[in-house]
């Protein structure tokens, strides 16, 4: 099995008057682990089913491997889906349900079976071949599900949430395993999810999508440390925003006036002064003044302080909103009360134009 | 039923259990058990029995005129023969009156070939309408059920539906008069210059079983697709995006994913079908208007009817009644459904 690369090339796709997904370019390179990431309704689900084939775009064109996919139904493309529910065939058994594309394939009886076996070996269900998908667990019915696309050697293999039906542990676990099928068989992986843990810790890029929109592409690392638009902070991760107006700027930073005062980040997006800005600083960034010298600086009220195992998270309250610090858990500021000093570095902090957060 | 006491009182819990036993008593088993009995024996009737009761009166006559003469010593033996004679007439006049039953196969076992073969035939002509209406049926419900929008899902339905507020006997008549030697169909072929009312050269529909198929397909079709309708709609569309996405063809999709599901429906449209057709009076006899062969059906309703044979007609009712049963458990069987699955 080998991977291929896929491209959407200005695509467009309308529902009647709505429009799913505004002008799109992508590119997807062969063999890596991509995801699309955005809440529910934001057409990632569209971009994963123009690329299976199951729609066709209105406008631009899908490109799988370099060659045009545009008016090929989704048996006749390079591509594998595997569905939220996993859609697996109750009826049949499960070494069946795997070996349903060579079926379709006109793989004789004993040579699909025995594909099957091979497969269903390769996501560790030696033994469950005869029993029917109700039996199954439902990580075990995930892996079913993941063998029966890997049957019909896809170049690409796109996931439509698949591990949003499972419990948290079961989820944890099977990240890993998929992350782990992917690197064997070296197919392309389009991932799709509005989970960003989920995202963050399998990708190898990831697509922000917000409102058909294609928001940010980057790689996991960057998408977190440097990500593009106010939306993409807040959605990705979390984040603390001062909001206020561009008073000054000096060699790439930018100062605004907040509610809390002068705060100084890097100005990304290059504003001039005036302008509506949005200041962001991850709460595992901001600290607590006891006697570090930070850029920024200002005073809070303390509201609580929610445990989280091996984190802390210290919740601060200003004239417009919350502020959050994130800890290691080492046992301190139990006894934290009244108007607290707190701040981060100019360094740190990142100065957008004003725009739209996520609400998550 | 002590959790229905629970749920809803000794009361209602009574009124429960009274009507359907009354249910089950009255309209399954009394009927059933009546033609059952009925089938089971048959009067051998002496042609005879008038005759020699009036021969017996007459002698009656003569003997009271005999013992009227009669003197002496010879009047008790004329009274003792005046006795037995009123006791043989007595025994023949209760022969008349409440024949003896002579309980047994007879009637089932004395069908004559022609008979037998016409019992057959129908089983055919049934199966034959189950099959065809099924070939039908299937792609309209899976039409419905899956591929049509919502809206135009509901328009179907409605013009499904439509025909049924029609009298059944109107819909036979109305195929009747489109099959008809000068019927719809036979007046445009003539318009087309393809067939002559003048020189007879219709085409004799009518004389084809196929069109009794035909009417039959057309009566009971609604009994094929809501079954079927309710199954494929409880399939998961994702299952035929996957079967889909995995390259399965059409034919395969249905056959390895859709008809599997839908197996409960079919399994309940096809016993439906057939049992109705096997068993319907009305079509056969409006559509041939004798001009081709009889169906079963209608020898049932002569054996009642006409012959005035209620034991015979019993018999050949409750053998169809056995072959539906045969029927629904080679069905159950095929289809691998129990009743719990048809009874959904």
């Amino acid at each position: 099995m080998r991977g291929k690369d896929v491209r959407l090339e200005d695509v467009v796709m309308r529902f009647g008057s709505f429009t799913a997904v505004q002008q799109t370019n992508l590119t997807i390179n062969a063999g890596e682990f991509f995801s699309i990431l955005g809440p529910s309704g934001c057409g990632k689900t569209t971009i994963l089913r123009m690329v299976s084939g199951f729609i066709d775009p209105s406008e631009g064109r899908v490109l799988i491997g370099e060659e045009q996919m545009n008016g090929l139904g989704p048996a006749k493309r390079p591509t594998a889906l595997i569905f939220q529910n996993l859609a697996l065939f109750p009826l049949m058994s499960n070494w069946e349900n795997v070996a349903f594309g060579l079926e379709a394939r006109g793989v004789d009886k004993a040579k699909r079976r025995d594909r099957a076996y091979e497969l269903m070996a390769l996501v560790g269900l030696q033994g469950h071949e005869e029993k029917t998908p109700n039996e199954l667990s439902g990580g075990q019915k995930q892996r079913v599900a993941i063998a029966r696309a890997l049957a019909v050697e896809p170049a690409v293999l796109l996931l439509d949430e698949p591990l949003s039906a499972l419990d948290l542990k079961l989820r944890q676990y099977m990240r890993a395993e998929l992350k782990e099928i992917q690197r064997k068989t070296g197919v392309t992986f389009i991932f799709i999810t509005h989970d960003q843990g989920e995202a963050l810790t399998m990708s190898d890029r990831i697509a922000v999508m917000k409102a058909g929109v294609v928001e940010q592409v980057d790689t996991v690392d960057n998408l977190y440390a440097h990500p593009r638009t106010p939306f993409v902070a807040t959605f990705v991760g979390e984040n603390n925003v001062l909001e206020g107006k561009i008073s000054d700027l000096q060699d790439g930073y930018a100062v605004v006036e907040t509610q809390q005062g002068a705060i100084r980040g890097i100005n990304q997006d290059k504003a001039t002064v005036g302008d509506k800005a949005m200041v962001f600083v991850r709460p595992e960034r901001t600290k607590l003044l006891n006697g570090a010298a930070l850029d920024n600086t200002f005073e809070v009220d303390f509201e609580r302080r929610d445990l989280e195992g091996a984190f802390v998270n210290l919740f601060f309250k200003t004239d417009t909103g919350s502020i959050i610090v994130h800890e290691a858990n080492l046992g301190q500021h139990k006894e934290l009360e009244g108007r607290a000093k707190i701040g981060f570095n100019a360094s740190d902090a990142i100065v957008m134009r004003s725009g739209e957060l996520s609400d998550e | 039923m002590n959790s229905l006491i629970r749920s809803y009182g000794k009361g209602l819990t009574g009124i429960f259990i009274t009507l359907t036993a009354f249910w089950l008593l009255l309209l399954i088993i009394l009927p059933q058990a009546f033609m059952l009995d009925q089938s089971l024996w048959s009067i051998d009737k002496d042609d005879q029995l008038g005759m020699k009761i009036d021969r017996a009166y007459s002698d009656l006559g003569l003997l009271e005129y005999d013992a009227q003469q009669a003197t002496g010593d010879t009047k008790p033996a004329v009274q003792a023969k005046i006795e037995a004679l009123k006791v043989e007439i007595a025994t023949l006049e209760s022969q008349e009156t409440d024949p003896p039953r002579e309980y047994g196969l007879q009637n089932y076992s004395r069908m004559s070939s022609l008979h037998f073969s016409i019992f057959v035939k129908s089983i055919f002509y049934a199966l034959a309408v189950t099959v065809l209406a099924f070939v039908v049926c299937y792609p309209v419900a899976f039409t419905i059920a899956k591929l049509a929008t919502p809206q135009r899902a509901a328009l179907l339905m409605l013009g499904l539906i439509i025909p049924y507020a029609i009298n059944e006997l109107l819909r036979v008549y109305a195929w009747l008069m489109i099959l008809d030697y000068q019927g719809v169909i036979n007046s445009f072929l003539a318009w087309m210059g393809v067939v002559s009312f003048a020189d007879k050269t219709w085409v004799p529909f009518l004389e084809y079983p196929g069109s009794v198929f035909v009417a039959l397909i057309y009566a009971y079709v609604l009994f094929m697709i809501f079954p079927i309708y309710n199954t494929v709609d409880t399939l998961d569309k994702n299952q035929l995006e996957a079967a889909q996405d995995l390259g399965g063809s059409v034919f395969l999709t249905h056959w390895r994913v859709v008809i599997p599901h839908a197996k409960p429906g079919i399994a309940v449209g096809c016993i439906m079908t057939f049992m109705l057709s096997v068993g319907s009076y009305s079509v056969p006899q409006i559509m041939t208007r004798g001009k081709s062969g009889d169906w079963f059906s209608q020898l049932i309703y002569r054996q009642f009817f006409e012959t005035q044979n209620w034991n015979v007609g019993a018999a050949y009712a409750f053998s169809l009644v056995l072959v539906c049963l045969i029927f629904i458990l080679i069905m159950m069987k095929v289809f691998k459904v129990g009743i719990r699955d048809i009874s959904k």
